[in-house]
């Protein structure tokens, strides 16, 4: 199969802005390895195979024409089957909403096509986002391309996203992330995943799992190609009232390549020492290449982390049965079980719990504040183990047995509760070939500098280019 | 924290405006009580004085 299926974003944009590769091709190419591969992987719920072909014609003629091209322009993307696709069926992996066909597309979507990218289709998700592993009972379970010998999650709740990216179906995906559901796919998957800040942008248009703590981001395989989308997406938006009207800032054009002086504090209290020994190897040896970069690496920690399980729940829970009660009620048996069984635990907490949550969160916001006070950024693995195998309910973490959904999400939530940004690299592989995650926290509303360390480790290291074994 | 019973939780979703069985209230109820738990610590965790955080640093 041609390499176009792992040709990076920005090579995309340059190859065919220069004429040498045309956007027909590149669609073709991806829709080809779908064909192929997406029998076993199920990452794709829709496939929108003729529009992205007229598209691409369309972004051919354009380029022959010499019209001034946008900076994604010819370069298929995949969307989670949340973001609202115009005339196209947007279920959020749902039986529920297996009819639905929007008749606007969400803003980030406009605002990608906008930029000349190319809907290839929409991809599989954990039901209404609410999962962490990517299972998927309606439209089947999407397979982790790095399999190991057994099939795998691929993590969710963004775990098409993931797995498309990863196997090379896709060069880019947008996904959402509640709890960690674009970094949890990226570090299982071994893929690129920007969570931005909270108000970075849009969530006009995506269907809601808790809108305090939904976040929209571009997964790729590389920091650049994160930044070229997140240039294209983020930025105010009159339909998302929590958007910021702070400039946007040209992510991909600060990707220097330089990190002198870069302060990373590393965080080992409740993140490296509640992983896999494995995990946090890798990790540590990501921080001492920074350290060989140029950065200047310390101990860190994060106060109120104890707190961070109960405020999470309580809040993703009560906002998530807020807009499902409805059809809880008229439609329970079309949910799956484990969905059903959060949205009905949900049922339990009061209101007054809500709010405490909500302050309990805003010491766990100020807790993070606080160690990036004299840090630039944080570092973290961003699962605490590599991919569990899809019949796997417990791991193990250092002799500790503890269920994979709860010590999937550990170490991602923190910050959607605090609303950092925060970039998901992958940063190695363990002796049996999965790969590893960490997470690169920055300051509020600084993805230039969070995405200007993850793009100078990619440069001097390639575990982003390695491919699974599933996708050749 | 007292035991969860099946007369609470169903006095509870009935508030909420649902209609479950004894059967689903059973199975959800070890869950709810590993909920109510770390609910329960919180209490602690926060002044009640502290604006509750719902967004973020807009400008």
């Amino acid at each position: 199969m041609t390499e176009l299926g792992w040709t990076s974003v920005a090579d995309l944009a340059r190859l065919i802005g220069t004429k040498q590769v045309s956007p027909v091709e590149v669609v073709r190419a991806c829709l080809d390895r779908i064909t192929a591969l997406d029998g076993t992987l199920r990452t794709f719920i829709t496939v929108c195979a003729e529009p992205a072909l007229q598209a691409a014609h369309a972004a051919l003629a354009r380029v022959l024409a010499g019209e001034t091209l946008g900076p994604l322009d010819g370069v298929p993307i995949g969307l989670k089957d949340l973001f609202d696709t115009a005339g196209v069926r947007t279920t959020a992996g749902s039986r529920i909403l297996a009819d639905r066909v929007p008749g606007t597309d969400a803003t980030v979507v406009t605002r990608l096509t906008g930029a000349g990218a190319i809907v290839l289709g929409k991809l599989n998700m954990h039901e209404f986002a609410y999962g962490p592993l990517g299972r998927n009972a309606h439209y089947g379970d999407t397979v982790n391309p790095w399999d190991a010998g057994r099939p795998r999650v691929p993590g969710g709740s963004s775990s098409g996203s993931g797995a498309a990216v990863a196997a090379g179906l896709v060069p880019a995906a947008l996904g959402s992330d509640t709890g960690g559901s674009i970094r949890m796919p990226a570090s299982l998957c071994g893929v690129t995943g920007l969570k931005p800040t909270y108000g970075r942008v849009s969530r006009a248009g995506v269907l809601p799992l808790a809108w305090t703590m939904d976040h929209v981001g571009p997964m790729a395989r590389t920091a650049e190609d994160c930044a070229l989308l997140l240039g294209a997406m983020a930025g105010y938006d009159p339909a998302d009232a929590s958007t910021s009207v702070l400039p946007v800032p040209d992510y991909a054009r600060a990707l220097s390549g330089s990190i002198a002086g870069v302060r990373v504090g590393v965080l080992r209290q409740g993140f490296l020492d509640a992983s896999a020994a494995d995990v946090a190897a890798g990790v540590e040896a990501a921080a001492r290449m920074l350290q060989s970069l140029g950065a200047k690496t310390d101990d860190a920690a994060i106060e109120q982390m104890e707190h961070v399980p109960a405020a999470a729940f309580a809040i993703v829970a009560s906002e998530a049965l807020a807009y499902h009660a409805g059809w809880l009620k008229s439609r329970p048996a079309d949910y799956q079980p484990d969905v059903r069984e959060r949205l009905q635990a949900a049922a339990f907490v009061t209101g007054a719990q809500y709010v405490r949550a909500q302050q309990t969160r805003a010491l766990i916001r100020d807790a993070v504040d606080e160690a990036l006070r004299h840090r630039d950024l944080l570092l973290a693995p961003a699962t605490p183990i590599t991919a569990p195998a899809l019949d796997e309910t417990h791991a193990d973490i250092r002799g500790e047995r503890v269920s994979v959904t709860a010590a999937m999400i550990r170490l991602t939530r923190p910050f959607n509760l605090s609303g950092h940004p925060v970039c998901a690299v992958p940063c190695g592989f363990t002796a049996e070939g999965l790969p590893i995650g960490m997470q690169i926290i920055g300051r509020p509303f600084d993805e230039v500098t969070v995405l200007r360390v993850a793009d100078a480790y990619q440069r001097a290291t390639d575990w982003h280019r390695r491919r699974p074994p599933l996708a050749s | 924290m007292e035991k969860v019973t099946i007369e609470t939780m169903r006095a509870m979703m009935r508030l909420a405006g649902f209609e479950w069985s004894d059967a689903e209230l059973e199975a959800l109820r070890p869950l709810v009580e590993t909920n109510l738990r770390l609910l329960d610590r919180l209490e602690a965790a926060s002044p009640r004085t502290i604006d509750p955080s719902t967004q973020y640093r807009l400008f």
